[in-house]
């Protein structure tokens, strides 16, 4: 037992056969992921319980946020520019496009900073650090219920009744909820190390709600021949103008845009889960 | 695959980047002309772990020292899988407990018992096995009236014992200590202690850090002492720290100024006439002292064992006469156990300022019997020997 500290300035690198090398796997990844769902559970649910503890309104601001967007672009849109939504009212066709647009928006500006927000706790504890974003999106995600609740109320008002192509709503719902997981998890873990896009972030995102098609419909943003390219990179444009179709019209949806944004959402998904799994190694040197 | 709660880690290293504090536009442009330019310099980066190997068996209790920096932290954030080595190879099996910040998990906006679910789920107990629990957390936490209050109302010492209270009843295969009983009341350090050697009596393999040095000798059997991100010592926990505090009585020998207005000529710490110091006899220091003009001083000397915390202190007003004055101080029955002690002395001017800072003089070694062994999990506050006489009469 040697008692005299070693003097540190002879310092050598490790050996090259002995760098740290940490495989990410997918399958033994979502498997642990798997294995922690309570703790997304009970993030969600502290996100949820914190939020609204000390708002009078509570809960209720999940609908009141949209409604008050849809009645704004009711007032301002149709004058503005020349939307047509055949027998549809204005103020539900817009609706049906908000609920989603604000279940992306609240998902990645919440998500995103989450390890951010959450680093004093993840340098002291281990959990697979995907936890995080997923949970606000999983807060985001009853939002989006309790917001889509209000769609009950709004089709007696307007005299509408769902079309009976409303079974596509779950393919739906599953291209948006991989699009805007994937997002969130490269934003997320982006933030950690670029820090200057928690600035540009809100940005982006006023802009992206007039780059999807929430206001008005898909053809009135591109035109049919750049539809394809457009849905590859926002498939959320495919999503809402989906929704319409089959919920508010009553129609098919474009089968050839639905599975290119299929495609392309879960292409952003693993994109995402691998970028943010190779990212989570340093998280604690930078966070 | 090794059994359950062992560690293996071998040749650990780790460095931090001493550059990307700014994170600024101008910065990172400079670091790419630099790349393009191919200048690399190895200054930008600092070892924080070098070359560490750490192999702990099951139920094994290995306490971590060390100096502010040497590293203790970032070695245990690795073996809670928190950060990445650099290089080398780890394995802990078993599931890990960290206690590496006991109010990290808990949310100000949440009651009491939503926060014991929540942390616990951190942790990786399922909510089940937490309701189990329930009751002894909340009772350990002694928070029963406050459960279903928000827990920013909780006063930082409930806020503390609430999260000491959820990881030490988590039962893991392995439980990693930071410094956590450093706040809180003596009497919760305490129960903290007991607790923890209630969990290591249960089998959990236990890694310590902490500065309270007597801590780490009552809660673990081996030390581990890392300075500057090296290894300096592996052993049984007695050994460690008593080399350990000799460095530390070293170092600040070094730092005591020489030049000042008062200097020690010699100090000589010993039993009566010179004879080696033993317990429970007379014990004297001698002092020659060097001063620049007659001054009116008070002579503080106390003993350690290390640190410049004494076990005991003696003041006395002492006069010194310009040039050499030689102090005497006699301590009729030294109540030392057997071991290596350490003299620390000041002196202060007639207003209590520092005319000779507070710093180890000399250390001596004491003979007579050894202290008595103090039972795991309790901490030992100061070792002094008491004779202590058991009359036991059977009739």
């Amino acid at each position: 037992m040697s008692a005299r500290p070693r003097p540190s300035a002879t310092v050598a690198e490790p050996p090259p056969e002995l760098r740290f090398r940490r495989r990410v796997r997918l399958i033994p990844s979502l498997r642990e992921l798997l294995a922690r769902r309570e703790l997304v559970l009970s993030l969600a649910e502290r996100d949820l319980r914190a939020r609204y503890k000390q708002a009078v309104l509570g809960f209720s601001w999940a609908v009141v946020t949209p409604l008050l967007l849809m009645v704004a672009f009711s007032l301002v849109f149709p004058r503005v520019a020349n939307v047509s939504t055949g027998d549809i009212p204005y103020p539900l066709f817009s609706y049906m496009g908000l609920v989603p647009w604000a279940f992306f928006s609240t998902s990645v500006s919440q998500g995103g900073q989450s390890i951010i927000n959450n680093a004093s706790l993840q340098n002291k504890v281990y959990c697979p650090r995907e936890v995080f974003p997923i949970a606000s999106v999983a807060v985001a995600s009853v939002d989006g219920l309790i917001s889509g609740l209000v769609l009950c109320l709004l089709f007696p008002i307007f005299g509408v009744a769902p079309a009976a192509q409303s079974y596509w709503f779950p393919v739906l719902l599953a291209i948006q909820v991989a699009f805007t997981l994937g997002i969130t998890l490269i934003i997320s873990a982006v933030m950690v190390y670029l820090r200057d896009i928690r600035h540009v972030l809100p940005i982006i995102l006023q802009l992206g709600l007039f780059a999807t098609p929430v206001a008005f419909s898909l053809d009135q943003l591109v035109p049919a021949a750049l539809q394809p390219l457009y849905v590859a990179l926002n498939p959320l444009g495919a999503v809402i103008d989906g929704y319409r179709d089959t919920i508010l019209y009553g129609q098919q949806p474009d089968l050839q845009l639905l599975t290119i944004a299929a495609i392309s959402a879960v292409v952003y998904l693993l994109v995402g889960y691998g970028a943010f799994k190779r990212l989570e190694t340093g998280f604690a040197d930078v966070a | 695959m090794s059994p359950d709660g062992s560690i293996e880690a071998r040749h650990l290293w780790k460095r931090f980047r001493t550059d990307r504090t700014r994170m600024l536009l101008r910065d990172e442009l400079e670091r790419l002309s630099n790349l393009l330019r191919r200048e690399h310099s190895s200054k930008r980066w600092r070892w924080a772990l070098q070359d560490i190997d750490l192999v702990v068996r099951p139920g094994e209790s290995v306490g971590l020292i060390g100096a502010n920096g040497s590293g203790k932290s970032t070695l245990l954030k690795i073996l809670t899988r928190v950060m990445y080595p650099y290089a080398g190879r780890l394995e802990v099996a078993g599931r890990v407990g960290a206690l590496i910040e006991v109010r990290a998990g808990i949310h100000p906006d949440l009651t009491g018992g939503e926060n014991i679910y929540l942390y616990g789920s951190l942790l990786g107990l399922p909510r089940k096995e937490v309701a189990k629990r329930f009751d002894s957390i909340v009772h350990f936490a002694e928070i029963e009236s406050a459960v279903d209050r928000q827990v920013k109302f909780y006063s930082s010492g409930m806020q503390m014992r609430l999260g000491f209270a959820v990881a030490a009843f988590l039962e893991p295969d392995v439980l990693l200590v930071d410094e956590v009983l450093a706040v809180g009341d003596a009497s919760f350090q305490q129960k903290c202690l007991q607790r923890m050697s209630d969990v290591i009596a249960q089998g959990t393999t236990l890694v310590f850090v902490s500065h309270d040095l007597s801590a780490v000798e009552a809660a673990c059997e081996r030390g581990f002492w890392l300075h500057e991100g090296v290894a300096v010592a592996d052993g049984p926990v007695r050994e460690v720290l008593a080399a350990y505090r000799g460095a530390v009585e070293e170092r600040a020998e070094q730092g005591a100024s020489p030049i000042g207005p008062i200097r020690v000529l010699k100090a000589v710490a010993a039993g009566e006439h010179g004879t080696p110091a033993s317990s429970q006899a007379p014990f004297e220091v001698t002092l020659v002292l060097e001063s620049d003009t007659p001054r009116s001083t008070s002579l503080c000397i106390g003993v350690s064992d290390g640190p410049a915390s004494p076990f005991f202190l003696v003041r006395r007003d002492l006069f010194l006469t310009s040039g050499e004055t030689e102090a005497r101080l006699t301590i009729p029955n030294l109540p030392l156990p057997r071991g290596r002690f350490y003299l620390w002395g000041s002196i202060l001017d007639a207003d209590g300022r520092d005319l000779l800072t507070w710093h180890p003089v000399t250390h001596f070694d004491v003979s007579g019997p050894d202290l008595d062994p103090t039972p795991r999990g309790v901490m030992r506050l100061t070792p002094i020997h008491v004779s202590a006489e058991l009359q036991v009469e059977h009739r």
